[in-house]
């Protein structure tokens, strides 16, 4: 037990500020989707920082500051884990808001510094939404295990987009 | 009046030209290049690649495969080769600009990010994100000469024009050091905003910027006393700044926009709208225009310093950062 305790202590001393560290490439995602609705019923559903229960791994949205720079949430997954976020900007005329990740164990999702935007452009009935992040790997020293590396971290944010832009058409679409 | 001041030039001139055919200046071999720049060369870091961008028409020419990631970037004074760290494959990759070509790549420690080259002196100086040194590199033998101990994470690196001083962004220290490059002592520690990252000298040598990602405004370093003389609040996460025409533009990763203050005053002049997570950032020769490289949406944008406007984009490869001197 000391001698773990030790090990972490040293660990921490070879990398004084490990969590917000900077050193591997920064990795993008961009997901899409068409939706068949109109441009401001989209933005209706997703617009509102402090309700993101149209995306099904979302159980819970609880935070303050409403939808001004600056507000947070803490979204609680259907699986048990927190994601703590901040917003950055909030732009309803142009539909799009960018928010930062605060807190989040990697094993929730693998991921440092993340920052994101979504936004929605219409044309007539027809609607396209984008969602872009922008982070590292939930590893931020040389030599990251797998689940820990570039791949596992792009993986696991595309699978958050994808999962979320489907079931945001499906609900637009079907009324469901 | 004006007869002797055309004098003093004239017999500046000749003294000049004396001295070089003696071979006693410039100490090196690599002359100081002085026409306008022409073009653009953008690190495209996720893309594995670099984009070489004409300025003229604003449109990628070539884009070549560098592995590594590659990110920093500086010029040799002649601006023939450029000098770009890969910190994934942790080297230095020397290219020659005017052919086109890797010359050279070797590994330089660790963690390689920052690069700035000497003005005088044939070396080039690299920042270890992860040894928390600065390895002093003779890039034409492929090697390292020297290293500097600095402090945690150095990253933007920037050489006073007269090349007495080097100053390193120790981003995880919140300061900045000052090394006198005729020893390699690191004679000053200054404390700065939090987390800086980029680092810009202006062309007197007598103040430096510092980006501070974390506390979201520019420190300014008097570099003669070692003092931060001013501190001017920006956007969200800033990343690196470029002077021209007596403004500061400094490129916010997370705003998607570049804050331009003045210089004599600190006051704000505007937030200008531009590509997401713009990057490096650099001015042309006349600072007529700045060139920002946007590192989320693939190009390289042209900004008219007095319109204050985006008057020309080229697109790039994947993820471009420029971080450094990318004009030649």
């Amino acid at each position: 037990m000391v001698k773990a305790v030790a090990l972490a202590l040293a660990t921490l001393a070879l990398f004084p500020t490990f969590a917000s560290a900077h050193g591997p490439s920064r990795q993008k995602v961009t997901e899409t989707v068409e939706i068949n609705a109109p441009a401001d019923k989209v933005w209706g559903v997703i617009g509102n920082f402090q309700d993101m229960s149209w995306h099904p791994a979302v159980a819970k949205t609880e935070g303050t500051g409403g939808n001004d720079a600056n507000a947070t949430r803490t979204l609680t997954l259907t699986s048990g884990g927190t994601i703590d976020e901040k917003l950055i900007s909030n732009d309803p005329a142009k539909k799009i808001y960018k928010y930062e990740i605060t807190k989040v164990d990697p094993k929730v999702l693998p991921v440092n510094n993340y920052s994101s935007n979504i936004s929605v452009k219409g044309e007539g009935d027809k609607s396209t939404v984008e969602w872009k992040g922008a982070f590292y790997r939930g590893f931020m020293n040389n030599d990251p295990p797998p689940e820990l590396n570039d791949e596992a971290a792009k993986k696991a944010v595309q699978g958050v987009y994808r999962s979320g832009l489907d079931a945001l058409k499906k609900k637009l679409e079907t009324g469901g | 009046m004006r007869q002797r001041s055309h004098n003093g030039l004239v017999i500046l001139a000749a003294a000049l030209s004396a001295a070089v055919v003696l071979g006693c200046w410039p100490a090196a071999a690599e002359p100081i290049a002085t026409h306008p720049f022409s073009e653009a060369l953008v690190t495209n870091q996720t893309g594995d690649s670099l984009s070489i961008v004409s300025l003229a028409d604003m449109k990628s020419v070539a884009e070549i495969a560098i592995s590594g990631n590659p990110a920093g970037i500086a010029m040799s004074p002649d601006r023939k080769y450029a000098f770009i760290t890969s910190p994934e494959s942790k080297e230095l990759v020397v290219f020659d600009a005017d052919t086109r070509q890797v010359a050279k790549r070797f590994n330089v420690g660790e963690g390689p990010l920052g690069v700035a080259a000497h003005p005088s002196n044939g070396l080039v100086y690299v920042a270890d994100w992860y040894v928390h040194k600065i390895s002093v590199v003779d890039p034409l033998a492929g090697k390292v000469v020297a290293q500097i101990a600095v402090g945690d994470s150095p990253s933007g690196l920037a050489v006073t024009p007269d090349g007495k001083s080097l100053l390193s962004a120790d981003r995880d220290s919140d300061a900045v050091s000052i090394i006198d490059t005729a020893t390699n002592a690191r004679v000053k520690s200054i404390p700065v905003g939090k987390r800086p990252f980029g680092i810009t000298i202006d062309a007197e040598g007598r103040r430096a910027y510092t980006a501070n990602v974390a506390s979201d405004d520019v420190s300014i370093i008097d570099i003669a006393t070692g003092t931060v003389v001013g501190t001017v609040p920006v956007g969200h996460r800033p990343y690196a700044v470029a002077l021209a025409r007596g403004r500061a533009f400094v490129t916010n990763q997370y705003g998607s926009s570049l804050s331009v203050f003045d210089l004599d005053s600190l006051a704000p002049v505007k937030t200008i709208e531009i590509g997401d997570h713009p990057e490096g950032i650099m001015a042309d020769a006349t600072g007529a225009n700045v060139y920002v490289a946007c590192w989320f949406d693939n190009v390289l944008m042209r900004i008219d310093t007095d319109k204050l406007t985006v008057t020309g984009e080229a697109a790039v490869g994947d993820g471009p950062r420029a971080f450094g001197l990318f004009l030649r």
